[in-house]
């Protein structure tokens, strides 16, 4: 059983943002996948504004050495986009992994950004992207790091009279990459943990590390220190040990022992290794 | 046609959309009912204030346990379970109040205005603490039943054993998760009847219960099987139908009851937690000489099928093994946590995980086989079972072996870190060492055909189709002379419960019967020489003849009280799965990825059917061996209670055994839980061949296998 509300559908992005800045207690419907769960768990809201027809922030275009991927982009849009796959391969990875075909044809990655579960699939990925976030309201449009957008688990810097319409990253052309996760069943499940990893290797030697670790602290985890310590290092089994016992040092500093690390930790050092490993 | 791949009879409606499941149903000025739970697991209810609810925009009634006008208990065993909670709630979820308003949205709002006072009780959170504790869930102590097989000596067993190996193993609770939740509707007829149609296994023990609790005669209640989504043994026990028969007996309309997930979750019956002390002995040669088994239960505070389990589960405790001295021991503990009831196999899939990991252990230690100690071993003709039972016919066990022996033998690991595991079972068909006849008629109609009146509750398995089967080979009649009229306990006699895989095998029989008196009547009559079915009715109204009824109970003993010695069952099936899985030994993640399934069936009436049974049974059996795992106060639904999707599936092959059942129709038994009991065990057995690791508690989720491995790795690092 749904709260009452009332709803209304713009056609453009200033309809929205306008009726945004005059009415209160107004959430947005960006696919629904996470806000009818909550509204159904009896969160109500007097209005809802559902953008999904609002198209030109559904675009996904290349920019050189960044890629603009409009907000209301799909899961599933993502993880079959073309540009998407050559220069950020963990990310189409990450979103073909979201829930199930349903969520991932109604689920947009604005819309998971701004839910901020720390499980969210698509924000390791994100992470390694270097992605910012655009916000774009009637008085102005602000943009900032992805990092610094989610404040906490659930909680992001989002304003109510904000829309988020693009996400902005770094393209990896030439980089090995991809997204690991562990699960509890083989499909529509959260996140038990996650890596996402996009690497550059020249003669033996590391070029460029970039990792990102979700579920194991209260936000994903990119463990700058240590990718910066892997320049130029060569690439064999002593540098892989120290460089993950580093990170899961790092780990532990971050989030505390917690009763799961009995199992992640040991999961997070098999799978980094592996990764680092190629 | 017995023996044919017939479509079922509902599919192409099913796919039509076009059955009406209760939740759909409409009606004039339509009530919808809610239930208030408790949120306690154990108190005393010291006040209960309805006046804020009842003063809700659209709230009809509200009923509390003081209202109910006959019996005030009801129960599938004994009648022990309140209807609504008066003075006392035992589980969190326990009915108190029953919510009636003009719209589904009324009634869930009035919800929050109730206001109940608890005083809170010691919760009894597991059997253990039940059998020590001084607080009595019930008046006469926390121990529901004891039930005990004995055979032969087992201390001498032992003593003549070469290898004994002792093992503990461990089982949760879970959810059926039948897609579609609890639901029904209830209305008065024109006769005044109180009418219930609701999604149920089992229509007469409804409309018993009900007469019971509304003081009124079983004649003044009809109910019927509205199209079910699935049971699983959760549609067993009463679910809306009391509530939805008090409802319309106080506000005299039609009203609907239609449970959330989240409801479901909290309000059904449960899987038994089984932990079970296993201790097996055996000659060098394999040859197993004795089983001592210890099982404690969590039956939750209300007996609904507790005993059955615990009965069942002794019965079958050496698995489908013949062994000379046995000693079973299982008891079934009250606690303050959820209703355990009725659930695919009452038990036995628990017992299926312990013997077949034990007889793997014997068989590691000896350097045996897994399928040569099984070979050996195995229940064939003139075998003695635990309780002494002499099995002559329908013995099909070792020919399950053989039908996966092939594959057993030429298994290849395709990774070091692959495996391979068989699970057996054998299943009593049938309940438990008592009556559970089964009835059915068949009547010559006006407009000459011949209806078959069923009280089976089809629940998505097949049984009409079953029925259908039996009936046209029996009759030699094409299907268009006949229809078939169901689930209504205005038009057909007491089945008892689709359960205990027991329809196919007792209202075959049934079926088979009536066919067979009408049979022989249409042969008098001239049918098979050309006479319409028309004039053959014509006549046999004059003679007073137009039904023929079929009786079928399976011949079973009484159990003897101390050693359980009798034949429980007429019959028994049994099966083999033998399972390869790929276990990833970095993050505990096993994947099951083939499954060859042999089954005795008796005899297969739809091959297609008896082959959806197995899949449906491996699917559940993933579920049970890696990750249903229902955690009371933290399983709300299924976003956060994993059960196997699609992706989770592996590849089936399914192999039928055909050992013909004297007693069952054309040599039929059953296959609906069979079908999953020795799934879960050939998985754990699987992950042991894999990564050489010996899981002892189920479900065996990705943690509990990557510490498994972990503690393996760190016990190799110590020795020298």
């Amino acid at each position: 059983m749904l709260p009452d509300f009332a709803s209304v559908i713009p056609e453009s992005k200033e309809d929205a943002l306008a009726y945004l800045s005059s009415l209160k207690s107004a959430k947005i419907f960006a696919g629904g996948t996470d806000l009818l769960v909550k509204m159904r768990r009896g969160e109500s809201y007097s209005h809802i504004v559902d953008i999904t027809r609002i198209r030109d922030i559904k675009v996904i275009s290349d920019h050189g050495e960044t890629i603009n991927i409009g907000a209301l982009s799909t899961h599933y849009e993502i993880s079959v986009n073309q540009i998407i796959s050559e220069k950020a391969l963990s990310l189409a990875q990450a979103c073909g992994w979201v829930g199930s075909p349903a969520i991932r044809n109604m689920g947009t990655i604005g819309g998971n950004l701004v839910n901020a579960s720390p499980a969210a699939d698509s924000l390791a990925p994100l992470l390694i992207h270097d992605a910012d976030v655009v916000l774009e309201s009637k008085d102005g449009t602000r943009r900032m790091r992805l990092e610094d957008f989610i404040l906490a688990p659930y909680k992001t810097d989002i304003q109510p009279h904000e829309i988020l319409t693009f996400i902005t990253i770094k393209g990896l052309p030439g980089y090995r990459e991809g997204y690991k996760r562990v699960t509890k069943r083989a499909a529509w499940a959260i996140s038990r943990l996650s890596i996402a990893w996009a690497i550059q290797e020249k003669g033996g030697f590391y070029k460029d590390v970039k990792l990102a670790i979700g579920s194991c602290t209260p936000m994903p985890f990119r463990p700058r220190k240590v990718e910066d310590s892997l320049k130029d290092r060569a690439k064999d089994e002593k540098t892989i040990q120290v460089a993950v016992g580093e990170i899961i040092d790092e780990i532990i500093k971050v989030s505390g022992m917690r009763p799961s690390f009995v199992y992640k930790i040991p999961v997070v050092k098999a799978l980094l290794e592996d990764i680092l490993k190629g | 046609m017995v023996g044919s791949n017939r479509k079922r009879i509902d599919v192409i409606d099913k796919v039509l959309g076009k059955p009406v499941f209760a939740g759909d149903m409409k009606a004039d000025r339509l009530l919808f009912a809610v239930v208030y739970r408790s949120p306690r697991p154990h108190a005393w209810i010291k006040s209960i204030d309805v006046s804020e609810a009842l003063a809700q925009p659209g709230i009809v009634k509200v009923i509390t346990g003081e209202d109910i006008p006959g019996k005030k208990q009801f129960g599938v065993i004994k009648k022990d379970q309140p209807c609504l909670a008066e003075g006392r709630v035992r589980y969190v979820g326990e009915p108190i109040l029953l919510i009636v308003g003009e719209t589904e949205n009324a009634a869930r709002k009035a919800m929050s205005s109730v206001k109940i006072h608890f005083e809170d009780i010691e919760a009894i959170r597991d059997p253990f603490t039940a059998e020590k504790s001084g607080t009595l869930i019930h008046e006469d102590g926390n121990l529901l039943g004891h039930r005990k097989v004995i055979k032969g000596n087992v201390e001498r067993g032992f003593a003549e054993s070469d290898v004994i190996v002792e093992h503990t193993y461990s089982t949760t609770w879970l959810d059926h998760g039948f897609m579609e939740t609890e639901a029904g509707v209830g209305y008065l007829d024109d006769a005044g009847r109180i009418v219930v149609v609701s999604s149920t296994q089992n229509i007469h023990y409804k409309m018993k219960e009900i007469s019971r609790v509304l003081g009124i005669s079983e004649d003044m209640v009809r109910v019927i099987q509205s199209t079910t989504g699935g049971g699983f043994g959760g549609k067993l026990d009463v679910t809306v139908e009391l509530f939805l028969a008090l409802a319309v007996y106080y506000t005299k309309r039609p009203v609907m009851m239609r449970f959330t997930r989240e409801e479901s979750f909290v309000s059904n019956t449960k899987r038994h937690p089984l932990y079970i002390e296993y201790k097996t002995g055996a000659k060098k040669d394999g040859s197993i000489q004795a089983v001592k088994v210890t099982i404690i239960g969590d039956t939750g505070p209300y007996i609904s099928y507790g005993e059955t389990v615990c009965l069942r589960v002794a019965v079958h405790s050496t698995g489908p093994y013949e062994v000379p001295n046995v000693h079973a021991d299982s008891r079934m503990f009250y606690t303050n946590n959820p209703v355990c009831g009725a659930m695919r196999g009452f038990g036995v899939p628990q017992l299926a995980f312990a013997h077949e990991s034990q007889m793997d252990a014997v068989a590691r230690i000896l350097n045996m086989d897994p399928l040569d100690i099984r070979l050996k071993n195995g229940l064939r003709k003139g075998s003695s079972t635990a309780t002494s039972q002499i099995l002559h016919d329908s013995v099909g066990f070792i020919d399950t072996l053989k039908k996966i022996e092939p594959f057993w033998r030429e298994r290849k690991k395709s990774s070091h870190t692959s495996g391979f595991g068989i699970g057996c079972m054998f299943y009593g068909c049938g309940n438990t060492a008592i009556s559970n006849p089964a009835k059915c008629h068949l009547r010559l109609t006006d407009d000459g055909k011949i209806a078959l009146h069923s009280g089976v509750c089809e629940i998505g398995q097949g049984s009409d189709t079953i029925l259908w089967q039996i009936l046209l080979e029996t009759l030699k009649i094409d299907e268009k002379n006949v229809v078939l009229v169901r689930g209504d306990t205005d038009t057909s006699s007491d089945v008892g419960s689709t359960s205990a895989s027991r329809q196919t095998y007792i209202s075959g029989k049934a079926v088979y019967e009536a066919a067979r008196k009408l049979n022989r009547y249409l042969d008098e009559k001239g049918y098979y020489r050309g006479r319409s079915l028309g004039d053959i009715y014509e006549e046999a109204r004059t003679e007073n003849n137009v039904i023929f009824d079929g009786y079928f109970d399976p011949p079973t003993t009484q159990l003897d009280m101390e050693t359980s010695e009798g034949a429980p069952y007429a019959t028994y099936a049994f099966a083999t799965h033998m399972t390869e899985v790929e276990v990833d030994d970095k993050t505990g993640v096993c994947l099951v990825k083939r499954v060859h399934a042999a089954h005795d069936v008796g005899k297969a009436v739809n091959p297609r059917l008896v082959k959806g049974q197995v899949y449906g049974g491996v699917a559940m059996g993933i579920g049970l061996a890696l990750m249903e795992e229902f955690i009371p106060g933290k399983s709300e639904s299924l976003d956060n209670y994993y059960m196997p999707t699609s992706m989770d599936m592996p590849e089936i092959e399914v192999f039928i055994v055909e050992d013909e059942e004297p007693t069952g129709p054309f040599g039929a038994k059953g296959v609906g839980e069979p079908a999953l009991i020795p799934q879960a065990a050939s998985i754990i057995n699987g992950i042991q061949d894999a990564v050489g690791v010996k899981p002892s508690q189920l479900p065996c989720h990705i943690e509990r296998l990557k510490k498994l491995i972990e503690d393996k790795k760190s016990e190799r690092r110590q020795e020298p």
